[in-house]
């Protein structure tokens, strides 16, 4: 548990006493003072202490122990430490190329100016369905619009190892296709090997000496 | 009789916050979607309650 977070469980607890010290005794409300104590206590410490939660959960549902935390997850986690360079998720964990704690979301939202929201909002479908739906085999899971090159281009974009890369330069508007996303990076015979969830036991998998997760 | 009303209110009203951050705090010990969905769907719902209900009562005050 950090330490911002037994911050908050202070905060609330302090503001839950207040809170119950004037239900208990509302006619304290009476006098000049209480009423001011009342609106401190019944509605402007409980928004701080609800932002500062819904803050603090919203962080912590980008972490990638979050994201496996659903059964119909725990192949895709297995993924990531796959012994095969071709394996795109697995060589990017691997290689701290995307933070591990991170690791799910780093790739899986949108950059745009909601894009975390609207993967918030994805996330909630899944819940949803993990617990009142029809759970699909990991293998069925599929994105729901194909996956964008932005995302990849996130990180790439500018760099030396991607702009002059040979294979990036078979046709001389290779990368401005890539960039328009007209030319898939993970779907077009290139990158297309990703988490592949069917087949991931005829894999050998790396062990983290250390660091790992 | 008006002041028992509002405090009545009052009093509800902060039971209501007192629970939703109860449920919070409660949220906090665990790092699950379903402690985020606690959190959105009982925690958020019984502070904003509890804040409307308090906001309702001074508005609904009529000073003589």
């Amino acid at each position: 548990m950090t330490s911002s977070v037994l911050i908050l469980i202070a905060f609330s607890v302090i503001v839950t006493i207040l809170v119950l010290f004037v239900a208990v005794r509302p006619e304290f409300t009476r006098a000049r003072g209480g009423k001011i104590v009342a609106f401190i206590a019944l509605c402007m410490l409980p928004v701080l202490a609800v932002w500062a939660g819904v803050n603090e959960h919203l962080e912590r549902s980008t972490s990638t122990r979050f994201c496996l935390s659903c059964h119909v997850m725990a192949n895709f986690g297995k993924s990531l430490y796959v012994d095969d360079k071709s394996f795109i998720p697995a060589e990017h964990f691997q290689n701290n190329f995307v933070p591990r704690d991170h690791a799910c979301f780093t790739c899986h939202t949108d950059y745009t100016m909601f894009g975390d929201y609207k993967a918030k909002w994805r996330g909630v479908h899944h819940v949803l369905v993990q617990y009142f739906g029809k759970i699909p085999k990991p293998e069925d899971i599929r994105l729901y619009t194909p996956y964008n090159n932005r995302e990849c281009l996130h990180c790439h974009a500018g760099a030396r190892s991607y702009e002059e890369a040979s294979s990036h330069h078979k046709t001389p508007d290779m990368l401005a296709q890539v960039a328009s996303n007209k030319l898939s990076c993970i779907s077009s015979g290139c990158h297309d090997t990703i988490h592949e969830v069917g087949t991931l036991n005829e894999n050998t998998f790396w062990t983290p000496k250390t660091g790992g997760q | 009789m008006m002041a028992a009303s509002i405090e009545h209110r009052i009093r509800w009203s902060g039971i209501l916050v007192a629970a939703g951050l109860i449920v919070q705090m409660l949220t906090l010990f665990w790092t699950h979607p379903l402690a985020f969905m606690a959190f959105l769907l009982v925690g958020c719902p019984l502070v904003a309650a509890g804040i409307l209900l308090y906001l309702y009562s001074l508005v609904s005050h009529n000073t003589p």
